[in-house]
């Protein structure tokens, strides 16, 4: 469609105004077609239909834009790919020796004396070996106290603030945030660790009075500490009473790490039978798959204080022993398997299913 | 002005992530995820997947196809990057990949009838028919009802009109209307030439233009 340095008629114009308006055509085209334009008001009529097209092409409301504004199709995608990932690349079960496998098949086979044995063993060493460990809760008189460096937002400030930004950087760790109060300040990790943590753990337990945007941000950033048991509490809360299912994904996510925790199992199993939103459903079958894997790889269940789950929810009763978890998992994924409302959460915890039956059958 | 991956300026929000790395980067995460590391293929997933996720779901229209596309086209990835030899910018081959895989649906989709994407509501005009022309003069479509309600009826055709288009007519106008990439660059993610790419383009505008002319 380029040509040498000659005059345009209106039948060599016409087709490439589609490309003139898109900036498709070379520097001469260009300069040719304008031309022709000045002086031909047909043509300019045209272009000024064509322009008029093209400005309502761009404004159709996009299939993307409807769909996935708040990026839970995203984050179920990149889950999905993950898992798909896992499969590729996992290596063949070494079905060679397998420590206290006799412990295992024992118990399987005996469920009630399982469960005798070991709530015993918990009894003795709650009651004795305790006294034994070099830290304890209460504080002897006279002892040594550690005293925090004083709070720069007292505890009435902190429930009227304001967060205007989060900014997290993911390479550095460092978290910066802006608050609007009576006194708008900036926290920064560097010198404020504390008082940040505070913050940030307050927007995550307190979702509703916090724009998501803001909430997602302290989620994201709050996800190298979910080890801390208050910042655990804080993402536990979020993941089962945040309002934004973009929120309670993240906050899900941010407890990857966690699953062998009873209280974040129980968080995925309350999540599995009631969240209404099912990208939230399929990530927590994916963890409590991811649950159920590390259970087979650590059977002791990790000491942990009971969380604060707020006023009407009950806290999670601690399980007895790892089977009886994983019980409870297999037949809420079984529930959803055959009762779920949304076709691929049933899909997705089938398939879960079955690849849980094919670990144990390995 | 166009970037290295083939992108116009300012086209979408998506795109800032996207250039926003420099490309010795990518060849660093290329390279190490060729040699089996799957965190930085993983890195390479996150850096574009918004984008993939994006074409998938406005080609598409329903999520869950857009979710198998995204799937197949990064399992396809995986699978073959030991093949990628650095001819082209990564982003160029990721784009092959995804498109053939669209194509791919689009063309079973349009295999089977019955399995049509939902339409978009079409909001019919009660009254005789307008030039569609006409209502493009009007820079504040929010203070004039007549002209709001023209607006969905237009927007409601070009969604008609795109139903029609052919799965690469389809492909080649999302990309240069939506993600912005220029007509060479989509003919290099198509494995065809600038010109093919323009004669599609060129068939598709003509399509919308004769569904719109109905109103005249």
């Amino acid at each position: 469609m380029s040509g040498e340095r000659k005059i345009l008629r209106c039948d060599d114009v016409a087709p490439l105004l589609v490309f003139y308006t898109c900036d498709e055509v070379s520097a001469e085209e260009r300069e040719q077609i304008a031309a022709h334009l000045a002086n031909c008001s047909a043509c300019s009529a045209q272009l000024v239909q064509e322009d008029a097209l093209r400005d309502a092409i761009g404004h159709i409301p996009q299939a993307a834009d409807q769909f996935d504004t708040a990026n839970v199709l995203l984050s179920q995608c990149r889950s999905e790919l993950s898992e798909s990932l896992d499969e590729l690349s996992a290596p063949k079960v070494d079905e060679g020796w397998q420590p206290f496998s006799w412990a295992r098949q024992w118990m399987a086979l005996r469920p009630g004396w399982s469960a005798a044995a070991l709530i015993l063993v918990g009894a003795i060493v709650g009651t004795q070996a305790l006294q034994w460990l070099p830290f304890s809760n209460s504080v002897a008189p006279g002892s040594a106290v550690n005293v925090l460096a004083a709070s720069k937002i007292p505890e009435d400030k902190l429930v009227t603030m304001e967060v205007s930004n989060v900014n997290f950087s993911q390479s550095t760790g460092k978290i910066q945030l802006r608050l609007q109060a009576e006194q708008p300040m900036t926290l920064s990790s560097d010198e404020d660790d504390v008082d940040v943590r505070r913050v940030l753990t307050f927007v995550v337990a307190n979702g509703d009075r916090f724009d998501a945007g803001v909430r997602l941000d302290c989620v994201e950033a709050l996800r190298a500490a979910a080890s801390d048991e208050q910042t655990r509490a804080a993402l536990l809360t979020a993941a089962r009473r945040d309002q934004n299912p973009a929120v309670r994904l993240k906050a899900l996510d941010a407890l990857r790490d966690m699953v062998a925790l009873p209280a974040v199992r129980d968080t995925l199993l309350v999540t599995l039978q009631r969240d209404p939103n099912p990208g939230v459903r399929v990530e927590a079958v994916n963890l409590l798959v991811r649950a159920l894997e590390s259970a087979d790889e650590a059977p002791e269940v990790l000491p942990e204080a009971p969380s604060d789950f707020g006023p009407g929810v009950a806290p999670p009763a601690l399980p007895s022993n790892g089977r009886e978890i994983e019980q409870r998992i297999l037949h809420a994924l079984d529930e959803l398997r055959q009762h779920d409302s949304n076709r691929y959460v049933r899909l997705r915890s089938a398939a879960a299913l079955r690849q849980i039956a094919l670990q144990e059958v390995q | 002005m166009a970037d290295s991956s083939g992108r116009t300026g300012g086209s979408s929000a998506a795109l800032a992530t996207v250039t926003s790395l420099p490309n010795l980067d990518e060849r660093a995460l290329v390279s190490e995820a060729q040699a089996g590391n799957r965190t930085a293929f993983e890195e390479l997933v996150r850096k574009y997947d918004r984008d993939v996720l994006r074409l998938a779901l406005n080609l598409m229209k329903r999520p869950e196809d857009a979710r198998d596309v995204y799937q197949e086209a990064f399992l396809k990835v995986y699978r073959n990057l030991h093949r990628f030899r650095f001819e082209c910018s990564f982003y160029t081959w990721l784009y092959r990949i995804v498109t053939n895989v669209c194509l791919d649906h689009l063309r079973r989709r349009q295999a089977r009838p019955e399995d049509q994407a939902p339409e978009i509501h079409p909001n019919r005009m009660e009254e005789g028919p307008r030039d569609f022309f006409d209502f493009q003069k009007e820079h504040r479509p929010a203070l004039d009802p007549e002209r709001t309600l023209m607006g969905k009826e237009i927007q409601s055709r070009i969604a008609r009109a795109m139903e029609r288009l052919s799965p690469r007519e389809r492909v080649v106008f999302e990309m240069k209307h939506y993600q912005g990439l220029k007509l060479r660059a989509i003919g290099d993610a198509l494995g065809t030439t600038e010109e093919t790419v323009k004669n599609s383009l060129f068939r598709a505008t003509r399509k919308l233009r004769s569904e719109l002319a109905e109103l005249r």
